[in-house]
């Protein structure tokens, strides 16, 4: 039936009188709902409450750090249907390719995707395979809503926390019996069916949600062989289970399934020789999360956790022209944690948050050169104090200890302010310390890439016995970097400041200012370590660099009219390496001009920052919303600046992709190539009826901007319409 | 005065900025000569015949090092290799030095930042031979990307000699010359593209043929 719809609305224009009659779908209409978008919109009016930066439920008013939400009545608008699809409209969010050039990672505040905690109803999402966390991953058809927190929240939620922290916060079961079930289809003969049930009797309440999704890819340069995104299908399988034990005690069980399989095609590198092969990727993942709260008093709440995911993904490779395994890839992860937290309120100014908690970490992969797991732990403490002397003024402190088995100890704490200068000026400031323990890969990597050239990477812990065994058997041809200066990785660190505030300029127009300065230390790279007689490098990992990101973000919304809201965001953003701030300072870099091979001093005007970042984003975003009439509409201009790219071995078709640095100095400075800044522009239009039906349709991407080499991540023009519906009955009355 | 050692191979346009500087001359020492700078273009440095389509290996190769003399300023025959004719020796990316155990003459050679122009004197020691027992760098210039006078980029797939790096050499008979390498593509290409043909050296290089450690 769902499919019925689809294809129905595809072929429909949007004339109200048709769709009731056209659909056979007047039973439906009997039961019409009271508007639920008259309700959506009261409760926006109140407070909207966020979890994710104190770890309680507190309105978005009150937190002294930078907060920003998305509710799903945006995203539903937006017509979006991966987490990536949502964060790349955010201001100050960048959504960046993978190392291979493929997938989606988040870039915030000018961190790599690696350095921003990705959260599920506060447990994070594993399978950081090649660093960053693919968002794609995540539908987004059960989402109440996104939480993002910028700066570092070490202090609260440990390692990885640098960033950021962004918190998706899912459905649970609503009053009553309610259902949505919704499918869109559109460019690349993307299918994408959804449905959630949630019904609610007595004590208990059930929420299930299934997503399957389904593409065809797109290949941005067919001259190439293979697809630049090859067909893929993935299914999403989520419940919430709540129970009201007692009166003061609650416990729900949530749980999520993943898979996803693609076939793909792609030309390899064999000595000298290209190959075709073809293959199959294969991804799952799954969790369980119970959760008990217990409220002994008014006073004291307790909240006792137990979250288990595991995440799994396997490649393979095989020869075209004799179906010969070529390659075998696969990785497999699993993550434990209790954890035991307690709010407890002393008074209405004086709040207390304590937790304590143990992560058990496994990883097993075929990179590492064995079938032996390798496991890693941490035990730590957190402790959170809010003061709230007058309701001008908010004070958050708090701190997290982490004591880890491979790497050690790490003390994280944080300090926010706010103050509310008058009823148009709400200043906040806060710093703290964030940090990125060395991950698995970085550890015990013991791999060597056939698919790509042959190249090595050995981990900190086997690099030196490797380098000895390959010696020992004369397969060394000269060392590059002194084996015995690599050490222990130790975590990475940064310290940051966040300082901004709220202005109403105009009743109802209010901007949004913050202000950030990370200063990053211990940055783990690849260092080159060796070269084989078969004159192939091995790498490794060392701590080496140190740097800072700052910049500037502002928002500003305005309802400049009845039902109409304009808001724009933009980000300035200064990202660099401060070594080579100091270099060019001393006078040590230099360039040589490319055309007259010239070389010259670089100036410190000159050294323009770390690759991959766009001194200048924004966005520009009309929403239109009838809560009478229920038309819906969007259109958003999103802006990335030019920015400069490193030296990438290529992308997964084969492609080189050159590097932005054209005056032999390695680093990215004003005479050297940028890809180019460019706007995407993506609309919607979307219909409600009483009968519960929603249609909708939009274009992603319209004047179909691509660009193959540096952003194969961004498919051309996605055109879609979809249709879904949705019920509810015995409703309690609130 | 020998203006013999002074000689200029080849002339090209904008690299021959010649940069002739006269030092002022004491009377109680013997006039120092002037030094001049001198720019090689296209030293091949065994890049082969092309590659085989079949295995994609470098054809025509020889494996030899092509000999330099900074006194000449012309390349020496392989079978004086083991004279003191040489100073440096060229073979792809590969750099060695009459020294050491490449060869019988007292060359070494410094890796050194800065720019060409402004390097005006060769420092007293720290010259390092080749050596092709160690474990850390078997020659005197350290091969691989970002050790000595080149980056590999692995996105573009060229040659790059680094900017504001000098190679500063003691040569085969205890003499003095400042090198920068300039292009390690034929016909010295501006922006080369990994189709260009590799393996020959452009470089304009200082040589002080008195006992003097001097550049200008």
């Amino acid at each position: 039936m769902i499919l019925i719809f689809a294809s129905v609305t595809l072929r429909t224009q949007f004339a109200k009188p048709l769709f009731c009659t056209l659909l056979i779908i007047s039973q439906f209409c009997v039961a019409a709902q009271v508007s639920t978008d008259l309700d959506s919109l009261r409760t926006r009016q109140l407070e909207e409450v966020i979890v994710t930066a104190t770890r309680n439920e507190r309105t978005m008013g009150s937190l002294p750090m930078p907060v920003f939400l998305v509710p799903k009545a945006q995203i539903k608008t937006m017509g979006s249907l991966r987490l990536n699809d949502v964060l790349t409209e955010q201001t100050g969010l960048v959504v960046v390719p993978q190392v291979n050039g493929q997938g989606s990672g988040i870039q915030l505040q000018g961190f790599n995707p690696d350095y921003t905690l990705i959260l599920i109803d506060g447990e994070p999402i594993i399978g950081r395979y090649t660093g960053s966390l693919e968002l794609s991953r995540i539908a987004i058809g059960n989402i109440k809503q996104i939480e993002i927190v910028k700066g570092p929240s070490s202090s609260l939620y440990g390692s990885d926390a640098l960033a950021g922290v962004i918190n998706i916060i899912t459905d649970r079961s609503q009053p009553g019996t309610n259902g949505n079930f919704s499918s869109r289809y559109g460019t690349n003969k993307t299918l994408d069916l959804s449905g959630d049930v949630s019904v609610t009797k007595d004590k208990l309440g059930i929420y299930l949600f299934g997503n399957r999704y389904s593409t065809d890819g797109y290949d941005l340069s067919p001259e190439n062989f293979g697809k630049t995104v090859s067909p893929f299908t993935n299914q999403t399988f989520n419940s919430k289970i709540t129970y009201k034990v007692g009166p003061k005690t609650d416990f729900s069980l949530a749980g999520r399934y993943f898979k996803e399989y693609q076939r793909f095609n792609f030309e390899v590198t064999s000595s000298n020789e290209q190959i075709k092969t073809s293959g199959t990727g294969e991804v799952k993942d799954w969790n369980i999360n119970p959760v008990f709260t217990h409220r002994f008093s008014t006073k004291l709440k307790v909240i006792a956790r137990f979250y288990t995911t595991h995440y799994q993904t396997e490649t393979n490779l095989s020869l075209d022209n004799d179906g010969s395994p070529y390659y075998h890839d696969d990785f497999e992860q699993t993550f434990t944690r209790p954890e035991l937290n307690g709010e407890y309120f002393i008074n209405s100014k004086n709040i207390i948050t304590l937790g304590a908690g143990h992560v058990g970490e496994t990883v097993k992969t075929s990179r590492y050169g064995d079938e032996n797991g390798r496991n890693q732990w941490t035990n730590y403490a957190f402790f959170q104090y809010e003061w709230l002397p007058m309701d001008k003024f908010t004070l958050v402190s708090g701190g997290r200890f982490d004591s880890n088995s491979s790497y050690g100890s790490q003390f994280s704490p944080k300090l926010s302010a706010r103050y509310e200068v008058n009823k148009r000026i709400t200043l906040k400031a806060s710093t703290g310390v964030g940090f990125k323990s060395p991950d698995f890969r970085q550890l015990y990597f013991n791999f060597s890439n056939s698919a790509a050239g042959g190249y090595s990477v050995l981990g900190t812990e086997i690099v030196q016995p490797r380098l000895a065994e390959l010696e020992a058997q004369g397969q060394i041809q000269s060392y590059l970097f002194d084996p015995t200066l690599i050490g222990e990785l130790q975590a990475e660190r940064s310290v940051a400041v966040n300082v901004g505030g709220k202005i109403e300029i105009l009743p109802s127009l209010t901007m949004e200012v913050n202000g950030f300065y990370n200063s990053i230390n211990n940055l783990i790279e690849t260092q080159a370590v060796a070269i084989t007689t078969a004159g192939q490098s091995i790498y490794t990992y060392r701590n080496v660099n140190r740097a800072y990101t700052s910049g500037l973000e502002t928002n500003v919304s305005y309802p400049f009219a009845r039902n109409f809201t304009l808001s724009a965001g933009y980000q300035l953003l200064y990202a660099k390496d401060k070594d080579v701030v100091q270099d060019v300072k001393d006078g040590n870099v230099y360039y040589r001009d490319p055309n007259t091979l010239v070389t010259k001093r670089l100036q410190p005007n000159e050294y323009y920052g770390l690759y991959n970042r766009s001194r200048h984003t924004g966005n520009i975003k009309l929403f239109y919303r009838h809560p009478v009439t229920k038309w819906e509409a969007s259109a958003r201009i999103i802006y990335r600046g030019k920015y400069g790219v490193g030296d990438i071995r290529g992308n997964i078709q084969g492609e080189t992709i050159p590097p932005s640095d054209r005056n032999s100095n390695s680093i990215l400075d004003v005479y050297d190539d940028f890809v180019k800044g460019y706007a995407l522009v993506n609309l919607s239009v979307a219909k409600s009826l009483n009968c519960g039906l929603r249609f909708q349709v939009g274009v992603d991407n319209l004047f179909n901007y691509t660009e193959p080499i540096y952003i194969p991540n961004l498919p051309g023009r996605l055109m879609y319409g979809s249709v879904s519906y949705n019920f509810s009955k015995n409703n309690v009355k609130p | 005065m020998t203006m013999n050692s002074i000689k200029s191979l080849l002339s090209i346009g904008l690299l021959a900025t010649m940069a002739v500087i006269f030092t002022a001359c004491k009377d109680d020492s013997p006039a120092p000569d002037p030094v001049i700078a001198t720019t090689t273009t296209d030293l091949a440095a065994d890049p082969g015949t092309g590659i085989d389509p079949n295995n994609g290996q470098p054809t025509g190769i020889t494996n030899k090092f092509t000999l330099f003399s900074f006194k000449t300023g012309e390349v020496v025959l392989n079978a004086d290799s083991a004279t003191t004719k040489w100073d440096v020796g060229f073979r792809r990316t590969t750099i060695i030095v009459n020294g050491g155990t490449s060869g019988s003459g007292a060359a070494g050679a410094i890796v050194k930042s800065g720019l060409f122009d402004e390097i005006l004197e060769a420092p007293a020691d720290g010259y390092a031979v080749d050596d092709k027992n160690s474990t850390t760098s078997k020659y005197a210039i350290p091969t691989g990307s970002g050790n000595g006078w080149y980056t590999y980029d692995g996105g573009a797939q060229v040659i790059k000699p680094t900017a504001g790096k000098v190679l500063i050499f003691k040569t085969a008979d205890n003499r003095y010359a400042k090198v920068e390498i300039l292009s390690y593509y034929q016909g010295a290409k501006t922006n080369p593209v990994n189709t260009d043909v590799a393996g020959y050296y452009t470089f304009r290089y200082v040589y002080q043929p008195n006992d003097s450690k001097s550049f200008n």
